[in-house]
């Protein structure tokens, strides 16, 4: 005869209390934590150069860079000046809290007040998993196309805010911003969304005031 | 694609459940799917498939119950249908902006198991 077990338990249950207890670290210690998800080539890494750029001598800053290969985007933000791990995965699609938790310690990153977790380039997978950021980011390029907020609606429900990367191409692409800006109304009415250029730098004192605002409210709650 | 981790956690989320009852075998696991839980319902049942070949748990079943996403009217004060995958920016009927909402399960719900016949009630010890 078989057994019937209730069971009411979340799947990703492991991850999501290695992401609590990465939560209790950065309230801790005072820092906010971005998750960046986009599709790979959307300008990820070049958002980050710039912002340390920008933020030159504000904010103590430091990365982790999910890639599946290559130390190439840690490599780049220690060019820039701060310090950066990278965590290869092998193949594996996405980050997970438990290995976020292990390049922090493995790290041992002098004190930041913010870091930059840059997840393998890919909209789907990376969706899924919690760790233990403040919110999520989703960045989308104008090359990528204007469909792409109701084709992937599991990360831009999910973020918080959205950046708009490399908008000093929109003269040379049919990227409709005002079809976009309905798509993310409709997936997350209180998201925030950023139009950026790396190359003109539009955009970008709005971003890092973002960081700034969201870093101060959060010791104003934490202290 | 990574349904195979998730397959995995719903494995191990399943035989935690079952530790105490025993030897035996799982015969259904009920999961719950949110249709933004970036989790696609036929690969998750081929992951299992393929992680409990040749095992104990072999001839388990998962079954995937579909949850979708509501898009709700508070004009109409309805939820609006639309058809699968796509997304409804004003209501159809009343022109009000609709958003999303809901949708984000991905919950282990209930395990049948059938426990080892020599591990039964009966308590017949082997000769």
């Amino acid at each position: 005869m078989a057994e019937v077990v209730d069971v009411r338990a979340k799947v990703l249950a492991a991850n999501e209390e290695a992401a609590a207890r990465l939560r209790g670290t950065f309230r801790t210690s005072g820092a906010l934590v971005l998750n960046l998800i986009s599709s790979p080539g959307s300008g990820k890494t070049t958002l980050l150069e710039t912002t340390v750029k920008a933020l030159a001598g504000r904010l103590r800053l430091a990365g982790i860079e999910g890639d599946v290969a290559t130390e190439r985007d840690a490599d780049r933000l220690r060019a820039m000046g701060i310090p950066a791990v990278q965590i290869l995965t092998g193949g594996a699609c996405h980050l997970d809290a438990r290995q976020v938790r292990k390049a922090i310690d493995e790290a041992a990153f002098p004190a930041f007040d913010v870091l930059f977790i840059e997840n393998v380039g890919n909209l789907i997978c990376p969706t899924s998993y919690d760790l233990g950021e403040d919110f999520k980011v989703a960045l989308l390029s104008v090359t990528e196309g204007d469909d792409k907020p109701f084709k992937y609606p599991a990360i831009f429900s999910r973020a918080e805010v959205t950046v708009i990367t490399k908008a000093d191409l929109l003269p040379h692409v049919a990227f409709d911003m005002d079809a976009v800006r309905g798509q993310l109304a409709t997936l997350a009415p209180s998201g925030a969304v950023l139009v950026t250029s790396a190359k003109t730098g539009e955009g970008i004192a709005e971003w890092c005031a973002l960081l700034e605002r969201r870093l101060a409210a959060k010791r104003e709650a934490g202290a | 694609m990574h349904e195979l981790s998730i397959a995995q956690e719903i494995y191990r989320t399943s035989r935690a459940a079952v530790a105490g009852h025993g030897a035996g075998r799982l015969e259904t696991v009920k999961v719950a799917v949110g249709e933004l839980s970036a989790v696609e319902p036929d690969l998750l049942v081929f992951a299992w498939q393929a992680l409990t070949q040749g095992g104990p748990d072999a001839e388990s079943e998962l079954k995937v119950e579909w949850r979708p996403a509501r898009q709700f009217c508070a004009g109409c004060n309805a939820d609006k249908p639309r058809s699968p995958g796509s997304w409804l920016r004003l209501c159809p009927q009343c022109g009000m902006a609709l958003a999303v909402s809901g949708g984000d399960e991905l919950d282990v719900l209930q395990v049948t198991f059938l426990p080892d016949e020599a591990a039964g009630e009966g308590g017949v010890a082997d000769g």
